[in-house]
């Protein structure tokens, strides 16, 4: 099943008066489970499609449906209802609010989710849990800026999951961060998506491309192509790689 | 370059630079308006006795052989400069008429609440002006009335009134509404209507009354002057000096003493939002400076860049702030100042103009010692916001996962005020300046309100006070047998209707004395209760006197006699003396805080009679006040009859209506400026936070949870700030108000608050007003892209 379907999408800037075409009669789905990740040069349009197709930004034109409900139709109101609880985001930046710990940030979506504030138990049980597996369980009661960059990725990944959305958006997760912790991040997102989580990802790095099930390939606005890798498996990285690379440079990049 | 920079920068930061721009503009009007106040209060009551060329002292005589007696020591003083003798007719109740009143159409007759004179328009001392300020003149027919005469009788310009002397009447219509400065004030029971010298010479040039002699005089000397004219132990109603006139001025000297207070709080208040939004722009631009310092540009170009940019701001700001000043400072200076004629607010705009270059003078130096700090930073510090990179403080005081059952969006407002109180100081130092500015005048309005304050005015508590109209006809009498025949006449009629009652009145007497000093002669009233046995007044000190030969002291004048418990005050009557021990000391607002109070059973003869109250009625059983009102009116129909808050009302009523404008006003202006300073606070704290904004949007947030953070942070200031503005309320109004009781001859008034006005509805009006403009104006939180989670540092 398409959880996330684009048709036709167009998004038009307007600069000094004159109209940049920043996404050109983009046409997607996205299934259920997949874990697809938009590549391109910088400029060609990959975080406004994802911002866009997020429901984050809003289309000049097409349809964006998000499991069969067009989200261009929505009310402020009923998008933040379904950012709170369908979709989870993580971005370049760990954007977390400075004046919370990081359990308080992590926390904070799925207290405003719990309206009549009865599952508060359940929800702490959940943050920990996450924590845990992402190992900042230690830095529970830390502040923002007390921990690693790649410790507060991980924390923006589980806030992103402590909805249990069924969507996350990610632009260029690892893009801040140093080798070992993109990998262990990308372990994380991998592991999340075997659980069943829908991921679409931004980014510029091939091996981060490798790990994910799908790659389209977009430039000037335009999806100039995709490839499929199939499901992700360890043991098979190398050759997924290699394989993307080639492809990559087919595509110009 | 540097230039191009400036002029990015203006058109790219244009939120800010306009909030900036409007906290100018507020300074400047503050600033320009308040000064100017403050200048014009200072001065005004005594700028207006001068423009009305009050004399240093006045006397009221009666008759016309006491007139040679006073002209004769007056012409031989040595210590007079100069005198002037105004000739005047008291009019009886039923000399004057309403013939045509537009308020009130049914209206006859006219109440005198004083004793009320008819005189032609000064031309030299004592002079009366419109309300504008000008001199005037009257034709024939037309009429001239002061202020609290017009309000007495619901009188406005255009009414007719009729005015009879003997066989001749004459119809007068009301040209002006008057200013007089010397008998214009509610203390003052003189009051005086003014026709032209033809009028006035037809109706009573031939009059066979009593004519009423006005002396105004000025002296060098005056200790000298008041011990040789209080020897001379004339038989006048009443005298009073320049002195005593000036403090009858103490309720608009209450209201400019309260208005002084609020233009002092408006200047803090322009200072204090000035400095915070120069710092806080400034910091906001540091990152740039830490830029332009990493590509090599001199800390003085950069200095130059800002100083030009604020320079530009604060003298555009300034300039438009001063033009607010004018109507701003009219609005205070002339709702509040009603009974004065003050200096026309035009006329000192010089004063407004130094104020508007203050604030660009302030500015430039703010914005100086600010970029004063770059110096000291490396490139990459300012860059990190001034910062070092190194945080030690705990960022966060409250923790979300322990506040049990509070809204996130609840915990956000409360972590945040609690986490950055420094940045909040300034909105609850204003708020809680403004909430001062509330109560503390309440609390003044509520003291005079009150049904005991009837005690600081030398009377006792009573649920009926009637005023027969004709109260001077008492004064003539050889003794009180009248006046008690008359009290019983009253307590006889309301027997025959079943009602108990106790009837009484105050009586008071003018002689000269003395205390310690032989050479110091006063001659305040004296008063004496007749008609009920049991006395109840503001008591200080000691016991009330008893015996013929005991008295009891205010203590204003206890202390001007240098007399106290113990000792004894000597009564000077042309053939003896006599001696009274003080036995208590009390206060009182009536005379200015002085006088003195005898037993029932110490005897005065009837020529030193000077005044009596109104009738009380007190029943002796439960009665509704209004259900004997009703009684009284029935009895006596004739009668002006009062519930004990319509006399109280009376007597101070005027003041009372003006405190409530002024009230009125001032929680307007709170409000407004609570408003305003909300709007701004907002408007630069959601241009600050549109990144963190944008993360609770990312994350699910609605729009109205966003909003309800914002603007419950306004509320939990403006919360913290009322109560400790109520907290501070208590000693800053025994600090501000006592002094002025004080004057007024209370030193010791307890004030008096009603909790439910002072506590509840005045900080839930506040809450309200502030916590709506704070939610319209999150409301801009709308605007705010998700894209823009960019802008989180």
């Amino acid at each position: 099943m398409n959880q996330l379907a684009v048709k036709d999408l167009c998004k038009t800037y307007i600069v000094n008066k004159r109209p940049n075409n920043v996404l050109r009669n983009i046409s997607l789905n996205i299934e259920e489970g997949e874990m697809a990740a938009i590549m391109g040069p910088s400029g060609s349009g990959k975080s406004t499609l994802l911002y866009t197709v997020s429901g984050m930004d809003s289309a000049t034109a097409g349809k964006i449906s998000f499991f069969g409900k067009e989200i261009e139709g929505l009310s402020a109101k009923e998008m933040s209802r379904i950012r709170l609880t369908q979709m989870g985001f993580i971005f370049q930046q760990m954007y977390l609010l400075k004046n919370l710990t990081i359990y308080d940030n992590i926390v904070l979506p799925a207290y405003q989710a719990d309206g009549g504030r009865k599952n508060r138990e359940r929800i702490n049980e959940r943050a920990r849990e996450l924590m845990r597996k992402l190992g900042i369980i230690e830095i529970a009661e830390n502040d923002i800026t007390e921990v690693s960059g790649g410790q507060l990725q991980r924390a923006c990944i589980c806030r992103s999951l402590i909805n249990q959305p069924k969507m996350i958006f990610a632009d260029e997760p690892t893009g801040a961060l140093n080798q070992q912790n993109s990998k262990e991040v990308m372990k994380e997102l991998n592991r999340i998506n075997k659980e069943g989580t829908t991921i679409m990802l931004v980014t510029h790095d091939s091996k981060v491309a490798a790990k994910c099930d799908r790659v389209l390939y977009i430039e000037d606005g335009s999806i100039k192509g995709e490839m499929s890798l199939g499901k992700f498996e360890e043991e098979k990285l190398r050759e997924r790689e290699r394989k993307l690379s080639g492809w990559l440079l087919e595509m110009g990049w | 370059m540097l230039l191009h920079i400036l002029k990015k920068d203006l058109k790219r930061k244009h939120s800010m630079n306009i909030i900036l721009l409007l906290f100018v503009i507020m300074a400047a009007a503050f600033l320009a308006s308040s000064v100017s106040n403050l200048i014009t209060i200072q001065g005004a009551v005594t700028s207006f006795l001068e423009m009305a060329e009050t004399p240093d002292f006045i006397t009221i005589a009666l008759s016309e052989e006491e007139k040679s007696d006073i002209d004769t020591f007056l012409k031989d003083c040595a210590y007079v400069t100069e005198y002037e003798v105004i000739d005047c007719h008291t009019i009886m109740e039923d000399e004057i008429e309403i013939i045509s009143c537009a308020n009130d159409p049914g209206r006859h007759k006219y109440e005198k609440g004083n004793t009320v004179c008819i005189e032609t328009v000064p031309e030299h001392l004592m002079k009366v002006f419109d309300q504008e300020g000008r001199l005037f003149t009257l034709k024939e027919g037309e009429i001239a009335i002061p202020k609290l005469q017009a309000e007495l009788n619901n009188l406005q310009v255009g009414d007719i009134l009729k005015l009879s002397c003997g066989d001749k009447q004459r119809e007068f219509t009301i040209k002006l509404i008057v200013k007089d400065a010397v008998f214009g004030t509610q203390f003052m029971g003189f009051k005086r209507l003014f026709v032209s010298d033809q009028d006035y010479e037809w109706l009573y040039g031939d009059s066979m009354s009593v004519h009423t002699l006005l002396y105004g005089v000025n002296y060098e000397d005056k200790d000298a002057f008041m011990s040789e004219f209080n020897q001379e132990n004339f038989q006048v109603v009443s005298s009073v000096d320049g002195g005593t006139i000036k403090m009858c001025y103490v309720f608009d000297m209450l209201i400019a003493g309260i208005l002084l207070v609020v233009s002092i709080c408006l200047i803090l208040i322009a200072f204090l939002v000035l400095r915070f939004t120069i710092v806080f722009t400034l910091q906001e631009d540091y990152k740039e400076i830490g830029v332009m310092k990493a590509i090599g540009i001199s800390d003085m170009g950069i200095k130059g860049i800002y100083l030009l940019k604020y320079f530009a701001i604060a003298l555009f700001g300034s300039a438009v702030g001063l033009i607010l000043s004018f109507p701003f400072e009219k609005l205070l200076l002339f709702k509040t100042m009603a009974n004065l004629v003050v200096q026309d607010v035009e006329s000192r705009a010089e004063i407004n103009l130094l104020c508007a270059a203050a604030v660009i003078f302030v500015v430039i130096l703010f914005c100086y010692s600010t970029t004063g700090k770059v110096k000291k930073f490396t490139a990459i510090e300012a860059i990190r916001n001034g910062g070092n990179g190194e945080r030690f403080s705990k960022g966060s005081l409250l923790c979300l996962h322990k506040t049990r059952k509070m809204p996130p969006f609840v915990y956000l407002a409360c972590n945040d005020v609690l986490s950055n109180m420094k940045q909040y100081l300034v909105l609850t130092v204003i708020f809680c300046m403004g909430t001062l500015l509330i109560l503390i005048p309440l609390k003044a309005i509520h003291t005079l309100k009150d049904k005991n304050i009837i005690r600081s005015f030398n009377m006792q508590p009573a649920s009926a006070f009637i005023d027969s109209g004709n109260m001077e006809k008492y004064i003539g009498e050889k003794d009180d047998t009248l006046l008690i025949s008359d009290l019983n006449q009253v307590k006889d009629a309301l027997k025959a209707k079943g009602v108990e009652a106790e009837v009484w009145l105050e009586k008071e007497y003018v002689v000269s004395c003395y205390g310690s000093d032989p050479e110091r002669l006063c001659n305040y009233y004296t008063s004496q209760l007749i008609g009920k046995e049991e006395e109840d007044y503001d008591l200080i000190e000691g016991k009330l006197p008893v015996f013929p030969n005991e008295i009891m002291v205010t203590e204003k004048t206890a202390e001007e006699l240098g007399v106290g418990i113990g000792d004894y005050v000597y009564y000077q009557y042309p053939d003896r003396e006599e001696a009274f021990l003080v036995t208590g000391l009390y206060q009182s607002m009536m005379n200015m805080g002085n006088g003195f109070r005898v037993s029932q059973k110490a005897v005065f003869e009837s020529q030193y009679l000077g005044g009596l109250f109104v009738i009380q009625v007190e029943p002796v059983d439960d009665m509704e006040e209004e259900e004997l009102k009703e009684l009284l009116h029935q009895l006596f129909p004739a009668y002006k009859i009062s519930t004990g808050n319509e006399y109280i009302s009376s007597m101070i009523g005027g003041v009372l209506d003006q405190m409530d404008a002024l009230q009125m006003l001032l929680s307007g202006v709170v409000l407004s400026i609570n408003v305003l300073i909300t709007v701004l606070m907002m408007k630069t704290l959601i241009t600050k936070e549109r990144g963190e904004i944008a993360i609770l949007k990312s994350i699910g947030f609605s729009d109205q949870a966003i909003k309800g953070w914002q603007s419950i942070r306004i509320l939990i200031v403006l919360g913290a700030a009322i109560f400790f503005g109520t907290l501070l309320s208590e000693p800053l109004s025994q600090l501000s108000l006592g002094p002025i009781f004080g004057m007024m001859g209370a030193p010791s008034m307890k004030l008096i608050t009603r909790p439910f006005e002072a506590y509840v509805v005045y900080p839930v009006i506040m809450l309200g007003v502030t916590g709506t403009a704070a939610y319209l104006c999150a409301s801009s939180i709308k605007k705010v892209d998700l894209k823009e989670i960019n802008t989180v540092e």
